[in-house]
């Protein structure tokens, strides 16, 4: 059967080439999903670029040449010989903050994106699949979600919390942040649900549980793996944002916080502007990280897309 | 536009009467590293009605689309023109004299020279025309957008002529204010047409217009066409996989294997005397299902991979019965041989000895018979075990839109058995409550009043962990395949859960159980196929696997819908070879939903005509299409495309 124009073909009846990446997969001994994003040149340039932002995290004690929150060195010294890209006007050694504020931006990506994506699984998932009265309600808990303004309930709750610090930071973000993916999981298994191939599964006997985790989801591991990256992309900018404002703690090293006082300082009035530009580009560059890696998430779920 | 005279036999060879209004010269049109058309030429005249036959993936639609510029990338022309002979006409000017025809190379000229061409000189219906009707638009809109485009006509005018068309398609002018989703598929298709003969066009390319539909509506639509052809005069192109249906409308039948076209000749000659063993082929999936005896045939293997470099000699020759050694060295060329052209070197041969008779049957290939009786098949169909029986069901759906509530009645008063080791066929086209009644089978759907028992069990009580436990028992085979098998999953998977499920299997056991059941349905060795994924098996495979895992927990009933209809014609036979194997060695009951009364006739035992949801004919198989008493069964039989029937006018 022919396919007409703008649709994507089924596969065609004809002796299958081996394909390379699908090949490469089953030599590999590396998981499945490094060698697929691998084979895309973006999200290999991505994932290079994310590793070595989680290198220079976990080795931070070794690649910082000081302690970040020591203020021995002389005030707002420009960049050159012991302090690469100078010092704050507290006197801390900036490249040790920059190194030391990377640990922060990957642990709140890391946990907010798997809590803001698991919060989005469980609810898109059980609303979708099961429908009736539990979709009725749970649509009505996104939609609600959806509408809040999500940037002042995070200052709220961030500014009249009794507590301090990251974990609340990462709190904040993850119940602001799971109703978009919520609703994406919703329409994308309302459409999955009604397969062929789920109805096979049903007579082959499979329960509940199995059909919505074995059936389904490896169907949208594009959409969950966008929605990761998505999501901590977000919670790494609502972080630093939260603390360039002020709500995070002030005495954490971060790039939140290296912005938050760099510009309290009145950094570009000194002149001081790597003090701000630095982190500023840390953040933008770990955040491009993220989305280049995205373009290779399509290939995830379809084992047809592999064999490009 | 006056009628053009039709042509004569021998106007059919490029070198013919008259200058062609199109022509493809040596056009080649790759995909990436796969090149979908290879080197292709033809002529088409003005008023020729010729079909362009091919299984899926032999570039017979990347064609049509090359010779509208209509490629999706990234496919592109690679070489050869496509000549546009039909003079450039400008304005209004199209009675009188033609001026000299001027031949412009499509495949070079401007986008905006092209766009005026299109529509008004060459126009396309496509396979999908439910899609391709805006859904926001009322009819009239989309008719006034291509008629105010082309011509000056407008208001009132415009809207005759609108009426007109829609007339010329036997539609009522009233629906010109429906939308799109108002009207039925057969409908759509029609308001496809129409639109694409608003403007008269010389030459109308037609995508597969009927896949998809209904027997009955699909031959009415092809009966429109040619008579609105014969009157008007416009050259077709049609494009199909339904060897059928090409035949009997067309003038002249081109045959595409793999990229290429590997036969030319007038439809009428072709059924005598195919001369490519693929042609024959595909001619031995017909035969008349009211003959004493049905044999149809398929041919094994399926098409090369048109990607793979350095494939040598004739690319059907792995497949074909009469090859022989020249065959796997030199790739044939496309040459006049008896009525028309055909590439094969066996033919060539067969020609230049003699009168190119071959000794070897038309139906060449595995043949798959069913004879007058059945009595060599095991018992009589009265003294097998009854399965499963449906007793006096009724199902009436409602349905609210805007304030009326309207009551359909979906299934009225239907009884019948299924009996083990025996093909029950469910006939009837869409709508008629087939679906209705296997979703009650299945105990999906509960009947309104009435009994679905099996055995001691009442389908149409159960619920919850019932049914799971009822579907144990009965299983499906699905339309289509290539939907019906999770794509994430490996074979292996697919086919390892009703194991572990129904049957317990596990461990160390499992993986002989899967080779087992991919051996039973002809998949071997098992163990190629168990790491690989659907997409990378063909149609028929994929097909198999969906029968091997519907008999995975060794059920009593398969209810198999319409489980050829989406797979090629050459590969049709074989699996309806296998599901009847299947049902008789096992001792399975099968309800065998079709529309098609051929493969009825050859697969099933007993066949039920149904129509709006009444049973209107049952009985054995060969008394009801032989001895048809029922206008509805009559109606469809005479549907079915049969190239060997005499041809209509």
């Amino acid at each position: 059967m022919s396919t007409p124009i703008g649709q994507v073909a089924k596969p065609i009846d004809s002796e299958p080439a081996p394909g390379d990446v699908a090949a490469a997969v089953r030599r590999s001994r590396l998981p499945s999903w490094v060698v697929i994003l691998w084979a895309n040149r973006k999200s290999r340039i991505g994932l290079i670029m994310l590793g070595l932002f989680i290198f220079v995290a976990v080795f931070a004690p070794l690649l910082a040449t000081h302690d970040p929150k020591v203020t021995d060195f002389a005030q707002s010294l420009p960049p050159g010989g012991a302090h690469p890209l100078g010092t704050t006007a507290s006197g801390q050694d900036i490249l040790s903050q920059l190194v030391y504020g990377a640990r922060t931006s990957i642990v709140v990506g890391l946990v907010a994106g798997t809590v803001v994506t698991f919060i989005a699984l469980l609810v898109g998932l059980t609303a979708g699949y099961l429908q009736g009265w539990v979709d009725e309600v749970l649509s009505f808990l996104i939609n609600l979600a959806l509408v809040v303004p999500v940037l002042p309930l995070m200052i709220t709750i961030a500014a009249y919390s009794p507590v301090r610090g990251l974990f609340l930071i990462i709190f904040v973000i993850s119940i602001t942040g799971w109703a978009w993916g919520a609703r994406v999981k919703r329409a994308q298994i309302l459409t999955l649900r009604s397969r062929d191939y789920i109805t096979a599964a049903r007579f082959a006997g499979e329960g509940r549980l199995r059909i919505i985790f074995a059936e389904i989801m490896p169907n949208m591991m594009s959409l969950v793996v966008a929605g990761f990256l998505g999501a901590a992309a977000g919670a790494i900018g609502a972080e630093a944002g939260l603390e360039f404002l002020g709500l995070g703690d002030p005495t954490t090293v971060s790039w939140g916080t290296m912005l938050y006082w760099a510009n309290n300082s009145g950094a570009m009035l000194t002149g001081q502007w790597i003090w701000l530009g630095a982190p500023g580009l840390a953040i933008a560059l770990l955040l491009s990280s993220l989305t280049l890696i995205n373009f290779g998430v399509d290939a995830l779920s379809n084992p047809h897309l592999r064999e490009r | 536009m006056t009628e053009r005279a039709s042509l004569e036999p021998g106007a059919v060879s490029p070198e013919g009467a008259g200058s062609p209004l199109l022509s493809v010269e040596n056009l080649s049109v790759s995909y990436a590293a796969t090149r979908a058309v290879r080197d292709v030429s033809f002529q088409l005249h003005d008023g020729e009605f010729v079909g362009l036959l091919g299984e899926s993936g032999s570039g017979k639609t990347t064609l049509g689309n090359a010779l509208l510029r209509l490629l999706p990338p990234p496919g592109r022309i690679s070489e050869g023109r496509v000549m546009w002979w039909g003079s450039a006409r400008t304005g209004e000017a199209r009675e009188g004299p033609e001026p000299h025809r001027a031949g412009r190379d499509l495949t070079t000229i401007g986008q905006e020279d092209l766009r005026r061409l299109r529509w008004r000189e060459m126009s396309t219906v496509f396979q999908s025309s439910m899609n391709s009707l805006n859904p926001v638009l009322t009819i009239e809109t989309q008719f006034r957008d291509v008629i105010e485009e082309h011509t000056a006509m407008r208001g009132a005018p415009a809207r005759q002529r609108i009426g007109q068309l829609l007339e010329m398609v036997m539609l009522d002018p009233s629906y010109m204010r429906f939308y799109p989703h108002e009207l039925s598929g057969g409908m759509k298709q029609r308001v496809a047409l129409a639109l694409a003969l608003a403007l008269r066009p010389r030459f109308v390319l037609l995508d597969e217009p009927t896949t998809g539909l209904d027997v009955i509506v699909q031959r009415s639509i092809l009966d429109n066409v040619r008579a609105l052809q014969r009157e008007q005069g416009f050259a077709v192109l049609l494009i199909s996989h339904d060897l059928g249906t090409v035949m009997e409308v067309s003038d002249r039948v081109m045959v595409m294997y793999a990229g290429k076209i590997v036969e030319d000749q007038r439809a009428s000659t072709m059924i005598a005397e195919p001369m490519h063993p693929y042609t024959r082929g595909l001619l031995g999936a017909y035969a008349d299902p009211r003959a004493r005896e049905v044999e149809i045939a398929y041919i094994p293997g399926r098409p090369p991979d048109l990607s793979r470099p350095g494939q040598r000699g004739c690319l059907f020759a792995p497949r074909c019965q009469e090859a022989i050694d020249v065959c796997r060295a030199e790739e044939p060329v496309l040459s006049a041989m008896g009525q028309g052209e055909a590439a094969c070197h066996v033919a060539e041969a067969a020609y230049a000895a003699g009168d190119g008779r071959r000794d070897q049957s038309a139906r060449a290939g595995e043949v798959f018979t069913a004879p007058a009786g059945r009595t060599d098949r095991g018992p009589r169909v009265e003294r097998r075990q009854e399965v499963l029986a449906v007793a006096g069901v009724h199902k009436r759906y409602r349905s609210r839109r805007g304030l009326k509530v309207t009551e359909v009645d979906a299934v009225q008063d239907v009884s019948f058995v299924l009996r083990a080791g025996t093909v029950t066929a469910l006939v009837g086209q869409s709508g008629s409550g087939k679906t209705t009644l296997a979703r009650m089978v299945t105990g999906v759907e509960r009947p309104d009043t009435g009994s679905v028992t099996f055995g001691e069990l009442r389908v149409d009580r159960l619920r919850g962990r019932g049914l799971k436990a009822y579907r144990r028992h009965v299983q499906l085979v699905f339309q289509d395949p290539f939907a019906a098998l999770n794509p994430a999953h490996t074979i292996g998977y697919t086919l390892s859960r009703p194991l572990i499920n129904h049957q317990d299997v596990t461990g160390a056991a499992l993986r002989p159980a899967i080779e087992e059941l991919l051996e039973r349905v002809g998949l071997s060795p098992a163990s190629t196929y168990i790491e690989k994924y659907p997409h990378q098996l063909s149609g028929g495979q994929q097909q198999r696997v969906v029968v091997a895992r519907a008999l995975a927990p060794d059920p009593e009933i398969i209810v198999a819908d319409e489980p050829i209809s989406m797979l090629d014609v050459s590969i049709r036979a074989e699996i309806l070879e296998l599901l009847d194997t299947l049902v008789r060695e096992r001792g399975i009951a099968m309800l065998y939903i079709t529309h098609d009364l051929l493969s009825a006739r050859v697969l099933a035992d007993e066949v039920l005509v149904l129509h709006n949801g009444k049973l209107v004919e049952s009985g054995a198989t060969l008394e009801v299409i032989r001895g048809a008493r029922d206008a509805y069964t009559r109606q469809l039989l005479d549907a079915i495309p049969n190239p060997f029937a005499t041809r209509r006018g």
